[in-house]
């Protein structure tokens, strides 16, 4: 299944990209997805901290932010955007 | 009882009385200043005390009252904000407003803690506050300048050691438009609820400050542990260590746009293309204007956007700006996606002295009207009023600022506005104060905080629902909550008014909450403001400001969003998303509640004995 990757503010940095496909197999997880885009060390590191996602950052797929959903658990469908992005704030 | 000398605190007062003349110097209230903290508490305590708040706001009877904070002139991150309050005369409600900058530092250097302005002169003046001396002076050739020019005609004076620093109006002020704003460092801005016009209809053109008055700091050892935690909480979180420094306040608006919370054409929906999107993006600014980040007083964070723009017949100019929400006013909700058009017009505004919210959220109802032809080209001077014209922006904001043309119909805001063409339903305000930048049909709490703002529709008053809605953790409050909702927006708005209060930046709250503050307060006062008293005081400012807004005639009636959201749906997680009136209805009793106001959002008289708030004598 292809998922759209998107990343924002300084990951866009670390991936190289603004957004990109990403091919999964079928019956795959968010974990799953993080997996494959953290292809090198570096990325790896910028995004976990052991098992889990390091506290700053932010997941969402669809809009929705996967604390809402299932964490790194959630299950992805063929279509699905995946967001990555750091806490940020304004106004 | 409390007593003066209290650390942090210099216990004086400048009350200056513009009709008659009079400068005095008064003793602040020892109990007053221990209740209300400083800053927003303070200035609001003394303004209810001094004005009538159903006066005409744009009359003699209004007064504009200037507090500092107890941590300002220590070494606390970002303590140099100066809080304003003052009627509005855009809104008819407390007007409250603060900045960064510098002036509020150096003011607080002059040896007061408070400036009260009050009357109106009979010929433009500026006030000059400086060692040993108070004047009111005639403001000569700087009436009519700009905040830029005034800003650099009076600051000429400075002394080494003692630089002078000035808080002034541009033309917009002058010419009592109801969204003019105030202006230090050039750029800096009391933006909201137009107190420019408030110092317009006093004459009062600029306030100019001296001083090498310091203070002292009772505790050294809990203040030193409370500003050791808040340092190395800042270094920790990456939004205040670097994110906010590299992608200014703007960083925030593809994500904005990714949660369906970002605003279009006039609020009528929040569907944007993302190529278009990226267009406006805090990255994309920072990759194309931007020369340098800068930081107000005793900032690490640094988010103020340095930029340059070329003009249209190729001529450079700089400035500061795009900040999130006058891109947001100014682009989408605008249906404008031109990066170096929005610029130049938030150039233009801070240098006429107009708040860019209310100027662009004006500009949209307009070309609203313009699309269903109430307003027409004639009206509009032969100007193209439509959706997505990003060309004519800068051209607006001076017509506003001069109250030319069609400027004089957009300086009275967009309240005044459409409901001079018979349809106020278009303007997008809470109480005549227009909506920020997040559709409050995106989160529950942001409708709620709009609502119940003390000053109207105000995301720094009424609650900054953005971090809730995906920043704090989304299943303790998930952003579609009724019943959480009222709490999750009344502790948001606590935390604002303790801000406010402390003088110190909303940003902050990013890296930690009010414990360092707790610490850093207690130590350089002295005085018990461990975190249950500050929410004690942040409680009773609520009230007060309630209060203040009741004698001026707010019913809960006013407590609503405009009927657009509660008819037009727009799509958020997959589902139409609106915010009913019996949504708005139960929201607003639950808050009114939590608050211990009665069904109807009045405090009764046990809340002001358990807070002890004094009633105004009238």
């Amino acid at each position: 299944m292809k998922i759209q990757a998107r990343f924002f503010a300084s990951f866009q940095e670390l991936f190289g990209i603004r957004a990109r496909d990403v091919e999964l197999a079928g019956g795959r997880t968010v974990r799953d997805f993080l997996d494959a885009v953290c292809d090198s060390p570096a990325r790896r590191e910028g995004i976990f901290s052991g098992a889990a996602i390091r506290p700053h950052i932010v997941v969402m797929v669809n809009g929705v932010h996967i604390q809402s959903l299932q964490g790194l658990r959630t299950p992805l469908s063929d279509g699905d955007t995946v967001a990555v992005f750091p806490f940020l704030g304004g106004g | 009882m409390p007593a003066f000398p209290i650390s942090g605190y210099h216990g004086r007062v400048l009350d200056i009385d513009l009709t008659s003349g009079d400068i005095r110097e008064k003793p602040l209230d020892p109990e007053c200043a221990v209740d209300y903290l400083g800053g927003r508490g303070l200035a609001t305590r003394i303004l209810y005390d001094t004005i009538d708040p159903g006066c005409d706001p744009l009359s003699p009877e209004n007064a504009v009252v200037i507090a500092a904070s107890p941590l300002i002139g220590t070494g606390a991150p970002t303590a140099g904000r100066g809080h304003m309050t003052f009627k509005s005369p855009l809104t008819g409600v407390i007007g409250t407003s603060n900045s960064g900058g510098t002036w509020g530092a150096a003011f607080k250097a002059t040896g007061f803690d408070v400036l009260v302005v009050r009357g109106a002169s009979p010929g433009p003046v500026t006030i000059d506050i400086a060692p040993g001396h108070v004047d009111v002076l005639p403001a000569g050739d700087v009436w009519g300048k700009t905040t830029r020019e005034t800003n650099d005609a009076l600051t000429a004076v400075s002394e080494p050691g003692s630089p002078a620093r000035v808080l002034c109006i541009g033309p917009a002020g002058e010419r009592l438009v109801r969204i003019a704003a105030v202006a230090n460092d050039r750029n800096r801005v009391y933006g909201r609820c137009g107190p420019g016009a408030v110092w317009g209809s006093k004459r009062l053109k600029a306030v100019r400050v001296r001083g090498k008055e310091k203070i002292s700091v009772a505790d050294k050892e809990k203040y030193q542990s409370g500003l050791d935690q808040a340092l190395y909480m800042m270094k920790q979180a990456p939004i205040t260590k670097r994110l906010l420094r590299e992608l200014g306040t703007a960083g925030l608006i593809e994500l904005i746009n990714l949660i369906s919370m970002l605003p279009h054409r006039n609020f009528r929906d929040c569907r944007h293309r993302d190529e278009d999107v990226e267009k406006i993006s805090g990255e994309r600014l920072a990759r194309t204007l931007l020369e340098k980040a800068g930081a107000c007083f005793l900032c690490p964070i640094g988010c103020q956007r340095h930029t340059r723009v070329t003009g249209g017949r190729g001529t450079e100019e700089r400035g500061e700006g795009p900040e999130y929400e006058t891109m947001i006013l100014m682009g989408p909700v605008c249906d404008v996606y031109d990066m170096n058009a929005i610029a130049r017009a938030n150039y233009r505004c801070n240098e006429l002295g107009v708040d860019t919210i209310s100027f662009g959220g004006t500009v949209a109802c307009a070309m609203e009207l313009f699309e269903l032809g109430l307003i027409t080209s004639h009206d509009a001077g032969s100007l193209d009023l439509s959706f997505g014209n990003g060309d004519v922006l800068e051209r607006l904001a001076r017509l506003t600022a001069n109250r030319e043309g069609l400027g004089e119909a957009l300086a009275e805001g967009s309240y005044r506005l459409a409901e001079a063409h018979g349809r106020a339903d278009l303007s997008m305000t809470v109480k005549k104060l227009e909506i920020p930048g997040y559709d409050p049909r995106a989160s529950y709490t942001q409708a709620l905080g709009y609502m119940t703002s003390p000053t109207g529709a105000c995301h720094l008053r009424g609650g900054y629902a953005v971090s809730l809605a995906f920043f704090g953790g989304t299943r303790e409050i998930p952003r579609f909550s009724l019943l959480q909702s009222p709490i999750a927006i009344r502790n948001m708005q606590n935390t604002g008014i303790l801000q406010d209060s402390l003088g110190i930046c909303r940003f902050t709250g990013f890296a930690f909450s009010s414990e360092p503050w707790a610490r850093i307060a207690s130590g350089v006062t002295g005085q018990d403001f461990s975190v249950a008293r500050l929410e004690e005081i942040e409680n009773r400012i609520a009230t007060l400001e309630r209060m203040f807004n009741i004698e001026a005639g707010v019913t809960d009636a006013d407590d609503a969003l405009p009927r657009r959201f509660s008819e037009m749906p727009i799509m958020a997680e997959g589902r139409e998303r609106r915010v009913s009136e019996k949504d708005q209805e139960r929201m607003k009793r639950d808050y009114y509640r939590v608050r211990g106001w009665d069904e109807r959002g009045r405090p009764g008289r046990e809340l002001l004995r358990a807070l002890r708030i004094r009633r105004r004598k009238p």
